[in-house]
């Protein structure tokens, strides 16, 4: 596993570059799967999607979605637009540790998912031999079409890292656009 | 319960005693009808449904083994038929035809063209003043504006739903955990696809798609659980409560065992 360090806002303040150093040291392992795990996501707020862009620190909302650029794919959040509660209600609470304490999981508790990236990382490889940077590029899916926009606001997560795995398994398949 | 078909395949019959029955529940205020049962996922507070959580699939099982079992019971009153019989349809947002050109949407759950009726193109809004004033402010787009208003949808082109390549990808996981991961994810991608309503926790289940959508994710667990590859979920959740339904995770594993089924291919 390699895991992010480092990040900055990307093109135009609406994206976010992660300095994400593959093969890392002492060197590259072979791999048959590869994954980017996000961790800790929040989904309180407006639902969106996250497209990732391998090794294109310039990409934003208007990069198309196409192996040349190095899209890699994307997760979506579907989000609960606001909180309706009273006030605190929305707040999630920390772990207790407590044993008698058989209270649902907070809704709000953030989520983990990943994007299965293994042909985009193996192109970025095979074209340069090594990854340096993971761009984020967040985009609203509101209600209405219309109003999607770069939503930087909504990127909210813990940590960014690249899983390679070297197993037998089916998924290491394109991703899907 | 009966069997589960493509929303693709339906027969006039079919789709007529669908919509029937969505409207019967429309129009029962109490907690057999359809404010209760589409509110139980969000608004009004509290929020039972389970996302981005281990949950995602045993708990949308069983809302839509309570859902399907309200549709019947609402269709055998309203008809005064005790043997009337509806099932909830699956929606396959992979297939050829949803990601042709005028696809999308099954043509059934569309408003028609001549401005008549159709329960299965949106649904009625139901929530009290104050919970819809915020879904107003906060999500715009989503409900119509006005009094009595019924959700609304804003659709992407058909080749922005989910490939068949994507599904078969989810298929393919090799544990439950895995499994749902990719399934949720799909999932989360077709409900931004439907934008309207649909596009927020709090109110999707007030679009009648929502349910042909998540007839099409627990097909998929159904579809993987028959597969080499298909698993329970760990022995550490199966005695997990799944609130507000009297079911744990365990009650949900079984299909068969639920009443119902889904068809594998219908011809003629």
């Amino acid at each position: 596993m390699v895991a992010s360090s480092t990040a900055r806002t990307g093109a135009g303040g609406q994206t976010l570059v992660v300095d994400l150093a593959y093969p890392p040291d002492p060197g590259r392992a072979p791999f048959t799967r590869a994954d980017l795990v996000v961790t800790g996501v929040d989904h309180s707020g407006t639902s969106y999607e996250v497209r990732l862009y391998l090794d294109n620190p310039g990409a934003d909302i208007d990069t198309p979605r196409d192996p040349e650029a190095g899209y890699a794919g994307r997760y979506t959040v579907f989000g609960h637009g606001g909180c309706y509660g009273d006030e605190g209600h929305c707040e999630v609470p920390e772990a207790a540790g407590d044993p008698t304490d058989v209270r649902p999981v907070h809704q709000l508790t953030p989520l983990d998912t990943f994007v299965t990236v293994t042909d985009a990382l193996r192109r970025v490889l095979d074209r340069d031999g090594r990854l340096s940077t993971v761009t984020m590029v967040p985009v609203s899916l509101t209600p209405r079409r219309s109003d999607r926009s770069p939503a930087p606001e909504l990127l909210e997560f813990a940590d960014l890292s690249l899983h390679t795995y070297l197993a037998a398994t089916d998924l290491d398949v394109p991703t899907p656009g | 319960m009966g069997v589960r078909r493509s929303a693709a395949s339906l027969s006039v019959a079919e789709l007529t005693d669908l919509r029937d029955a969505f409207t019967a529940l429309y129009g029962i205020s109490d907690d057999r009808g359809y404010a209760f049962l589409a509110g139980v996922h969000g608004l009004p507070l509290p929020q039972y449904c389970k996302h981005g959580s281990i949950l995602f699939l045993p708990w949308h099982r069983a809302y839509l083994y309570f859902m399907e079992r309200a549709m019947i019971d609402a269709l055998r009153r309203s008809r005064d038929d005790p043997a009337a019989a509806v099932s909830l349809p699956w929606w396959d947002w992979s297939s050829a035809a949803a990601h042709a050109d005028g696809g999308g949407l099954p043509p059934g759950w569309l408003a028609p063209a001549d401005g008549g009726a159709n329960a299965l193109a949106s649904g009625p809004m139901t929530l009290g003043d104050a919970d819809l004033e915020q879904v107003r402010t906060n999500l715009p787009g989503a409900v119509t504006d006005g009094a009595d208003p019924v959700t609304v949808r804003d659709p992407d082109t058909p080749d922005q739903l989910p490939k068949a390549t994507t599904v078969n990808r989810a298929l393919s996981a090799t544990s439950f955990t895995e499994f749902s991961q990719i399934v949720e994810g799909i999932h989360n991608g077709v409900h931004g696809w439907v934008g309207g309503a649909m596009s927020a926790v709090p109110i999707a289940a007030y679009d009648p798609i929502f349910w042909s959508h998540h007839a099409m994710i627990d097909r998929l667990w159904y579809l993987w659980q028959l597969s080499p590859q298909g698993a329970d979920p760990s022995a550490a959740l199966l005695d997990t409560a799944l609130p507000p339904w009297p079911m744990t995770v365990r009650q949900t594993l079984s299909v068969p065992n639920l009443g119902y089924d889904y068809a594998a291919q219908v011809v003629g």
